[in-house]
């Protein structure tokens, strides 16, 4: 029976498949909500598995001169660090399925995993769009990184736990998103730079580098770093809405709001300019850092004053 | 060569082109980067010669007219209107003032439309996607204007040589005032958004800042030219059709950057507005052609109209017959082409789509011929070409 | 621009869902070729200044004024020259034709002309197209 369990957790619900159709379903609501914000008609809702399905028929093209292993093995790890990270999440209002004391940490540093890959796949291959594509995105993944565990880690700090359904439990008496307003706006622009969203898009600026990284990537391969990418957006914004908007108890409350968050990325979305990768970092170590780290400061003060 | 090879192994080139996202016709262009900075461009075209110069000769000067006009897609007009009035000048006919007011008219209406569009592909180009979704919006105003005026949205067919084919009803004049207010209003909104949006600045502000010195030795022309404070427009510096009686007030900026460039081309668009509503209220009665002779007088001369990418240029020779003798088309980007190589050095490889479409390149227009040169240098012949693929036959 | 995009988000989206929603083509738009035999002289000024060679006139009877003429919608610019170059007003431009892709080639090589005269035409197998110069 146990086994059983846990092939389920593993392969449906909540670690496979469900997390990576959700994810098509809220890849979708971006892009239509992105399409209705220019005034444009939007895909139908099928269009994410139409193209998954398409990229799965297609062939796979291994190019010369990569190393043919690394290429067909970076996908699936990238893929299986997402998926497993989500167990440690309250997906869709459930309890964890996994859990222990500062799985937060192991959490987020498996949802990097996904952008590493992209980027040592980019590397890997031996075109020069994927070369500036790789070089930009772990520019990128070092500069949004440190500032998205802080402001992860802000929550955690007050909460004075490290594990993910601790720190939920404390949101969900505190209006965290009031106490730390700048830790919120942090973790969201962060979330927009994990998932390659503009205006932090430039690794994959496809008027300059094409695809970026994944410029060689076709068939297979591109198909299951697409849906890693869906999976971190609803890794993402799960998290997101555990930890700053009063936690995640029913269905309901996590269907409204991790929509009420995608609205706000959509947004986003819309209204920026891609920004150049000297632009980005700028960006980061400039203000983010040191805001989110102003924030920790504030926070522990505010602590020391309650004890 | 071998040498150049071995220096192209040491730099690290970017291609971009023929094929390419941020190009939406074939150019070929290679940018030398150090890390993210561009260190060095070449750039090379022909890749859509069309030989459309040497198709002419064998069409009679009506179908050329037609042929001609398909040059370009989106300034099709500037090209037909080009041409018209160099043969009427040849011809030595009288075009009566109704026809030039009306190709004013319409070479305005295209003008706004080819300058909406220039504003979506740059603001795409620096992935501003809703700026580029809003203003192709707003073109489909103008888009519909001129097929409801011409009866096509693109390739108008407005000309004929002697005159114009379609005639301005009152009807038509009020939509079309119309939907050129709509679009002032549209314009200045855009006009407040690419100049106050902080972080589409960061984009455009500053980047491929060409020096009223450098635009002048380059030659270059248009909008491009305007943006860096050369005032050169063949509206005002010989005006044609009917621009002496609707007369042109220059737009310039000092800058010379991609924002000045982007605050030209939009405030050229009021001055298109405010020319439209003049020659709607103005329109002189009149016919709207005169005869032309099936053979135009043995002659050569140049006609000159200004293009919304700058100066285009017609040599047009005839030697009496049915047929023109020799047609010689200069297109502005050609004149453009060389900013994009001298503004390129030292910038980030993520502004060149920016920098190449600051020109509003048309790179099939411009592709006229090429020359092309072998490993010695010397230049390569049809009859060589024709000697080359006779001895690889023989080889086989 | 936010005012924009709120905006939008609200109204109806601009895009036209074509097959479905149809606009009204406008009265001048230049579509598929109508000829009426009733007028023509037989001048051939039509095909003459044809830029795409769309346009043949076939003399049935010269005395007569009998002619039929083969129209290549396929070759056709749609540049309304001929509409221009005829004085006896026999050819128009349909506004309302404009959809006119195929997937065979047949429809676009089109008849006109009175019946009587196009039968011999009809009756036996069209001549092989001619290759454009």
């Amino acid at each position: 029976m146990d086994v059983l369990k846990t092939l389920f957790i593993l392969l449906i619900f909540p670690g496979g498949l469900f997390v990576l159709a959700n994810g098509m379903v809220y890849e979708w609501a971006d892009r239509k909500l992105v399409a209705r914000l220019q005034n444009r008609v939007g895909p139908r809702w099928f269009q994410p598995l139409a193209d998954l399905l398409k990229l799965l028929a297609k062939e796979e093209v291994v190019p010369e001169s990569v190393n043919a292993r690394l290429f067909v093995w970076l996908p699936i790890v990238a893929l299986a660090g997402v998926l497993t990270g989500a167990l440690y999440l309250p997906i869709a209002g459930l309890q964890p399925s996994y859990s222990f004391s500062g799985d937060l940490i192991v959490a987020v540093y498996l949802f990097s995993m996904l952008t590493l890959c992209t980027g040592i796949a980019g590397a890997n291959t031996n075109n020069r769009f994927s070369l500036v594509g790789a070089t930009r995105t772990l520019t990128q993944l070092f500069s949004y990184e440190a500032p998205f565990l802080l402001a992860m880690l802000g929550p955690a700090v007050a909460a004075g736990s490290w594990k993910i359904s601790d720190i939920m439990a404390y949101s969900s008496t505190h209006p965290v998103i009031l106490l730390q307003p700048v830790g919120f706006v942090i973790a969201l622009i962060g979330l927009m730079g994990k998932l390659e969203m503009r205006p932090f898009d430039a690794p994959e600026a496809e008027t300059e580098i094409v695809a970026g990284a994944l410029t060689e990537y076709s068939g297979r391969g591109l198909a299951l770093f697409y849906l890693g990418r869906y999976a971190e957006l609803i890794a993402g914004l799960t998290l997101m809405s555990a930890f700053y908007l009063g936690g995640i108890h029913n269905q309901l409350d996590y269907i409204v709001k991790t929509l009420v968050l995608l609205l706000a990325l959509a947004g986003v979305q819309t209204l920026m300019t891609r920004l150049r990768i000297d632009q980005i970092v700028g960006l980061w170590w400039r203000y983010g850092t040191l805001l989110v780290l102003l924030q920790w400061l504030v926070t522990l003060l505010l602590k020391g004053m309650v004890l | 060569m071998s040498e150049a090879v071995v220096q192209d192994k040491k730099r690290f080139v970017v291609p971009i082109g023929p094929q390419h996202p941020a190009l939406k016709e074939p150019g070929h262009f290679e940018f030398t980067v150090d890390g993210e900075i561009v260190t060095g461009a070449t750039v090379r075209l022909g890749y859509a010669h069309r030989g459309i110069e040497k198709a002419v000769e064998s069409r009679n000067w009506t179908q050329s007219l037609y042929l001609l006009e398909r040059i370009c897609g989106i300034c099709s007009h500037v090209h037909a209107m080009t041409y018209c009035l160099g043969v009427e000048k040849l011809a030595g006919a009288e075009v009566p003032p109704r026809a030039q007011a009306i190709r004013v008219l319409v070479a305005e209406l295209e003008r706004v439309h080819s300058h909406l569009l220039w504003l979506g592909v740059a603001a795409h180009e620096a992935g501003f996607d809703t700026l580029f979704m809003y203003s192709w919006r707003d073109r489909e105003t103008v888009m519909d204007l001129l097929e409801s005026f011409t009866g096509n949205r693109v390739n108008y067919s407005a000309n004929i040589l002697g005159g114009v084919k379609c005639d301005v009803t009152p009807d038509l004049a009020s939509a079309i005032l119309k939907g050129v207010d709509f679009l002032e209003e549209r314009s200045r909104h855009y006009l407040n958004v690419v100049t106050t949006d902080e972080v589409f600045l960061q984009r455009t502000r500053g980047v491929g800042t060409m020096s009223k010195e450098v635009a002048e030795r380059l030659g270059v022309v248009g909008p491009t030219a305007r943006a860096s404070g050369v005032a050169r427009d063949i509206r005002i510096e010989a005006p044609y059709a009917a621009y002496a009686d609707f007369p042109v007030q220059i737009v310039l900026a000092e800058a010379g950057d991609l924002e000045a460039r982007f605050v030209v081309r939009i405030k050229e668009l009021f001055e298109s507005y405010r020319l439209i509503h003049e020659v709607i209220d103005k329109l002189p009665p009149g016919e709207l052609q005169t005869r032309m002779p099936r053979k135009i007088k043995a002659g050569e001369t140049i006609s000159r109209v200004e293009a919304p990418r700058g100066e285009a240029f017609y040599f047009i020779k005839s030697n009496g017959s049915d047929n023109p003798e020799r047609i010689k088309v200069r297109t502005p980007t050609l004149c453009n082409m060389g900013s994009v190589v001298a503004t390129a050095v030292g910038h980030q490889l993520a502004d060149m789509p920016m920098i190449l479409a600051g020109i509003d390149p048309c790179f099939s227009c411009n592709d006229r011929t090429v020359a092309v040169r072998d490993a010695a240098g010397a230049l390569v012949t049809w009859e060589s070409l024709r000697q080359r693929r006779l001895a690889h036959q023989e080889n086989k | 621009m936010l005012v924009d995009t709120l905006r939008s988000f609200f109204q109806k989206p601009v895009t036209r869902l074509y097959p479905f929603e149809r606009n009204a083509s406008p009265e001048r738009l230049r579509g598929k070729l109508h000829w009426n035999p009733d007028n023509c002289t037989g001048c051939c000024l039509c095909a003459k200044d044809c830029p795409s060679d769309a346009i043949e006139v076939i003399t049935i009877d010269k005395k007569a004024k009998k002619f039929v003429m083969r129209y290549h919608a396929d070759r056709c610019t749609y540049c309304a020259q001929c509409v221009q170059n005829c004085r006896f007003s026999c050819i128009s431009m349909a506004s309302g034709e404009w959809e006119l892709a195929s997937t065979s080639t047949e429809p676009f090589t089109v008849y006109y002309g009175n019946e009587a005269d196009l039968e011999p035409l009809l009756g036996k197998a069209p001549p092989p197209a001619v290759d454009m110069p």
